[in-house]
């Protein structure tokens, strides 16, 4: 589903960072894997590129079967909109729509007619059990039902790949268990692959398998089962 | 300072553009004010140089506003024990007919006393006539050109220069060439000398001369010689010095230094609306660098100060670059204004060099600096507010806060009530003019209210027409009011002044071409000089009788226009044949009996005035006038008023035979004639041509030029409202960009968001442009609606206090159809680049940007 091969990124500034060195791995489709790292160890910056957030500066990455190297800006764009989903650590949710609004956003922008994508963010608000929140405004929900929009945004097309940044990090444990909890539970239901930025031990443990990165270099690929 | 560059460098090189946009508010605003002035400053200087170069030793002048005097005033004024020196003066501008050298001013003077006032500096002369001027009188074709008047020319010493005169092209011989100091360099060195008697004929003067040039016995003051002669010659003359005749000067021109006055203001107003915002975003988006400092140990005060500190930088360093502007400006202008002046007043003369005034530029500095302080004052004192702890928290504070909003509402309200009712108190002056103020800080109060409900009003427009782009676009609007109202207020205040602009404009021409269609009702109009406020020139009025005998011509009459100052300043009288004026012309009656008051005037009883002498110097019907004549001051009661544009200053028109009577002046300005129906003009044209062109210099316009003439006058005084328009529209612009690239850094995590979940590069273009058009829309609206209250407060101070036109409120509906596709369309324009820097920016670091 996502295959990695010797993907390296530099940031240039007064002088050349390299986030990511001959980065090479595969994950299979279906699989919830969590990268985990000390910070600086380019975690995020490999999410990044994986979402076509950004561009590798060598190496290649391949999307269910599609090359990114040598596509613009829009047919990123494209590849965004139809294979993956995102979710932040601050949810990025947008203050002035509702909920509903929220989670449509991405479905009006494919060029969905409103009843259609309407219908489609209830489902999944219902989804997210926050079915009684659909016309809230993100400012009127606690952190963990902000995520759970979020989330809900993520999953707006059922992409076949949910990135997540951190989507624990700003939530109290309860919260982010609950979090947690749901994301396996869609995972589960929707067959989705699942890539999961964290600082949590917990929450990498959660996944059956762990990309452990340090100094831009995967340093170990742990496979396990999960523990629940 | 420290500070300074810790704190606030940063930030101002990090938004680099920003601070750019910002300090352009006040460059433009600067650069009109310093422009307007420098340029109008120039011209008056070019004429008190050349006042000051012709006076030569002289200390005072005796004159009679431009009517003159008989020469047995000259003996009168040389009897006085306190002057020494007291000699004739005639000066006409004339057209030497040479490619590209313009006018000639000539000096009519009295050679064999005139040299102790003047230094002629002859360079090369007849030894005769250097030797002795009752040679250079004796032959009275002689004159004195300068130095620079032959190197332009490639005349020389005995040349023959053919001059335009009252009795037709005459040849005149080089007898004398000045060097190019002093006398000489007068008028741009375009300047000629010779015998005043010679000057009365050609001039058409009779025995009369236009001013006596004195210089004073050795230890005698001016002050008190000024005030013997005056009680000597009585009020009908005028005893002042030189230097006065340039604030005579600048009353004349006053209406348009009013008029740069304004727009100065205006366009520095509207800068302080682009500095208030930019600022107050500044302040919104450093909450955390604030909480920062204030957690450091920084006071409140010191936090204030910071920010007051910027604003006064952003200000002076706008302000600098703003009079640079504007002396470029001025150059520009200078020349322009010149020629301008002369033409619609009569006097002035082209600058040779931009004099830029170190006081103007002092006040402009301060205005640039104070305007920039003023509008960073609240942001500041907002800065000082923050809350440390909270301001270290994540977030945005870019709402109005709900109790703000009311108090903004209620104190918008109080001031509209304050307008009301100094609108029922109108007619003093103080109150128009503070519910002028009212209004406006009322609808600018109100601003961000109302950007909220036309925002609302416009977000499902904004939606049907894009569900995505469109709600996002309004939402950005409605989420940050502050920083929109700040914008569509720069925004609205520059629609209300083109709309303020538009209407006087389109009032003017509407009034001027009804009044040219009553008052302009002759055939033709002979004047001495082809621009008909240059006076210098005069026919006898027995041509009169001359033109009455060429068969085809029904009536003639005769017009004498002079300036003379009334109270101080300078008005224009004209005195005709009212009985035949008053048969041909309908002019609107404004006060008055309109069947008797010419009757009346006409036997001498009295005067009649136009409608703008009335409103500006506060005079009705049955006042009575004391005007300044020969023989002391005549009384004239004012027996109506009727609607007349013949001059800004307003007018006098009085009876040619009360005229002759109490300023002994027989000389005529103009002839309007009449034809007899189903004469050819063109024929007729010639005919009078042919038959007094040769001994005569006279042109003749008819009925249609002279019209295509002053509206060409009145295109030219509108030609500086385009301008003025043109940087109200700029200005407009800038704010728009200038909001809509703080906009893109204030919601780059939101379009960072909006690029994340799959926004293509063309639907983030969109939302900006949307949001753009949405600003310019909200402007519009606003702006139109304070156009019209700032239209009706335009007229009235016309009127009022400008030049005393009564101009019908007319909305100008094409100005305002035009402006939309103007503003929408530089919104847009103004939107590309933002939109650009948006899509262009890294995604990762706009989802990172907090």
């Amino acid at each position: 589903m996502i295959q990695l091969s010797n993907v390296t990124k530099e940031f240039d500034g007064k002088r050349t960072v390299r986030a990511l060195q001959g980065v090479s791995l595969q994950i299979r489709k279906g699989e919830m894997v969590s990268l985990v790292g000390p910070s600086g160890s380019g975690k995020s910056t490999l999410l990044n590129l994986i979402g076509t957030l950004d561009k590798p500066t060598s190496g290649e990455i391949t999307l269910d079967g599609q090359l990114l190297s040598g596509l613009t800006d829009d047919q990123l764009t494209q590849v965004r909109r139809d294979k993956i989903g995102f979710i932040f650590q601050f949810f990025n949710l947008l203050p002035s729509l509702s909920c509903l609004e929220n989670v449509a956003l991405p479905l009006h922008l494919r060029g969905w007619k409103k009843a259609k994508a309407s219908e489609r963010a209830r489902e999944l608000l219902t989804l997210v059990n926050l079915d009684h929140r659909i016309e809230h405004l993100p400012d009127e929900l606690s952190g963990g039902e902000r995520q759970r929009v979020a989330i809900a945004r993520a999953l707006s097309v059922y992409p076949p790949i949910l990135l997540a940044d951190e989507p624990t990090g700003n939530l109290d444990t309860h919260t982010g268990a609950e979090i947690l909890s749901l994301v396996r539970d869609l995972h589960q239901r929707l067959g989705a692959t699942v890539l999961m930025v964290t600082h949590d031990r917990s929450v990498a443990e959660s996944c059956a398998r762990t990309i452990i990165l340090r100094d831009g270099q995967v340093v170990e690929d742990i496979n396990r089962e999960p523990r629940l | 300072m420290m500070l300074l560059r810790l704190i606030s460098w940063p930030y101002v090189r990090k938004h680099l553009l920003r601070a750019l946009l910002t300090t352009a508010g006040i460059v433009l605003g600067v650069a009109v004010f310093v422009g307007m002035h420098t340029a109008n400053q120039s011209v008056l200087y070019a004429f008190n140089r050349t006042v000051d170069r012709i006076a030569g030793a002289t200390q005072l002048q005796v004159t009679a506003g431009e009517i003159g005097f008989s020469e047995d005033v000259l003996e009168r004024v040389q009897a006085q024990p306190d002057v020494e020196v007291a000699v004739p003066v005639i000066e006409a501008t004339v057209q030497t007919g040479i490619a590209g050298q313009g006018n000639l001013l000539v000096l009519g003077v009295d050679m064999t006393g005139d040299r102790s006032l003047r230094d002629y500096d002859l360079e090369k002369a007849d030894d005769t006539i250097v030797d002795d001027p009752l040679v250079f009188i004796a032959q009275p074709d002689s004159i004195i050109v300068s130095r620079q008047f032959t190197e332009r020319t490639g005349l020389k010493l005995n040349s023959k220069l053919t001059m335009q005169t009252m009795q037709g092209p005459r040849q005149f011989t080089i007898r004398g060439v000045m060097n190019s100091e002093g006398l000489a360099s007068a008028f741009g060195g375009s300047l000629a000398v010779m015998d005043i008697y010679a000057a009365q004929l050609v001039f058409g003067r009779g025995r009369r001369f236009d001013r006596i040039d004195i210089s004073l016995h050795p230890g005698i003051k001016v002050d008190d010689a000024r005030r013997r002669l005056q009680s000597a010659l009585g009020s009908g003359f005028e005893v002042d010095t030189p230097s006065s005749r340039g604030q005579q000067f600048e009353a004349v021109a006053q209406v348009y230094s009013m008029n740069a006055t304004l727009t100065s203001i205006f366009a520095l107003f509207i800068g302080l609306f682009l500095i208030y915002n930019t600022f107050s975003i500044a302040v919104t988006q450093r909450r955390n660098e604030i909480g920062i400092l204030r957690a450091l140990g920084a006071s409140s005060g010191l936090v204030k100060r910071l920010f007051l500190a910027e604003s006064a930088i952003t200000g002076l360093i706008g302000s600098t670059i703003g009079i640079g502007v504007g002396i470029l400006i001025a150059r520009g202008l200078a020349t322009y204004l010149g020629t301008f002046f002369a033409e619609v007043y009569g006097v002035g003369e082209k600058a040779q060099e931009v004099s830029a005034d170190p006081k103007l530029l002092l006040s402009a500095l301060f205005i640039g600096v104070g305007t920039s302080v003023v509008a960073g004052w609240l942001p500041a004192r907002n800065a000082a507010r923050v809350d440390p702890v909270k301001a270290l928290q994540k977030g945005r504070v870019q709402v109005i806060t709900e109790g703000e909003s009311r108090l903004r509402r209620n104190l918008a309200l109080l001031l509209l009530a304050g307008a009301v009712a100094c609108a029922t108190l109108g007619h003093v002056r103080i109150f128009f003019y503070s519910g002028y103020m009212l209004n406006v800080l009322a609808v600018l109060l109100l601003t961000p209210a109302l950007c909220i409900w036309l925002g609302k009003a416009l977000r499902p427009l904004l939606k049907w027409l894009r569900p995505v782009e469109g709600a996002l676009a309004a939402d950005s609007l409605l989420q940050s009011p502050r920083r929109t109202s700040g914008t569509v207020a720069a925004l609205s205040l520059s629609v209300a002044l083109v709309v303020g602009l538009g209407g006087i404009a389109k009032a003017s021409y509407e009034s001027i071409r009804s009044w040219m269609d009553a008052a302009l009702s002759p055939d033709f109009f002979i004047t001495g000089s082809e621009t008909i406020t240059q006076r210098s020139i005069r026919f006898p009025e027995e041509l009169a009788g001359e033109f009455r005998k060429v068969p085809g011509v029904e009536e003639v009459q005769a017009v004498r226009t002079a300036r003379i100052l009334y109270s101080g300043t300078p008005v224009m009288l004209v005195a005709a044949d009212l009985r035949s004026l008053a048969e041909r012309v309908r002019l609107q009656v404004i006060e008055g009996d309109g069947a008797t008051m010419y009757k009346r005037a006409e036997r001498g009883e009295g005067v009649v005035l136009s409608d703008n002498f009335a409103l500006l110097r506060k005079v009705k019907t049955g006042d009575v006038l004391e005007l300044p004549a020969p023989d002391g001051m005549v009384k004239m009661p004012v027996l109506g008023v009727v609607l007349d544009y013949s001059d800004q200053n307003g007018t006098i028109l009085m009876d040619r035979g009360a005229y002759k009577k109490y300023w002994g002046d027989p000389t005529v300005n103009a002839f309007r004639i009449y034809l007899n129906a189903g004469e050819d003009r063109a024929a007729m044209r010639q005919k009078l041509l042919d038959q007094f062109g040769g001994r005569t210099r006279l042109f003749i316009m008819t009925n249609a030029e002279l019209k295509q003439y002053i509206t060409n006058l009145t295109d030219q005084w509108f030609g500086l409202t385009y301008v003025q328009i043109f940087v109200a529209v700029l200005v407009a612009i800038l704010g728009i960009v200038n909001t809509l690239t703080v906009s893109i850094a204030d919601r780059k995590r939101e379009l960072g968001v909006l690029q994340a979940v799959g926004g293509l590069r063309n639907q983030i273009r969109q939302t900006i442009w949307m949001e753009a058009i949405a600003i310019g829309v909200l402007g519009l609206a606003i702006g139109f609606a304070l156009g019209a209250v700032h239209l009706y407060y335009i007229l009235e101070v016309t009127r009022r206090d400008l030049a005393g036109m009564r101009l019908d409120y007319r909305y100008p509906f094409a100005i305002a159809a035009t402006l939309i596709p103007v503003i929408l369309g530089s919104a847009l324009f103004s939107a590309i680049g933002p939109a650009e820097t948006a899509v262009r920016g890294s995604l990762v670091e706009a989802l990172e940007y907090e």
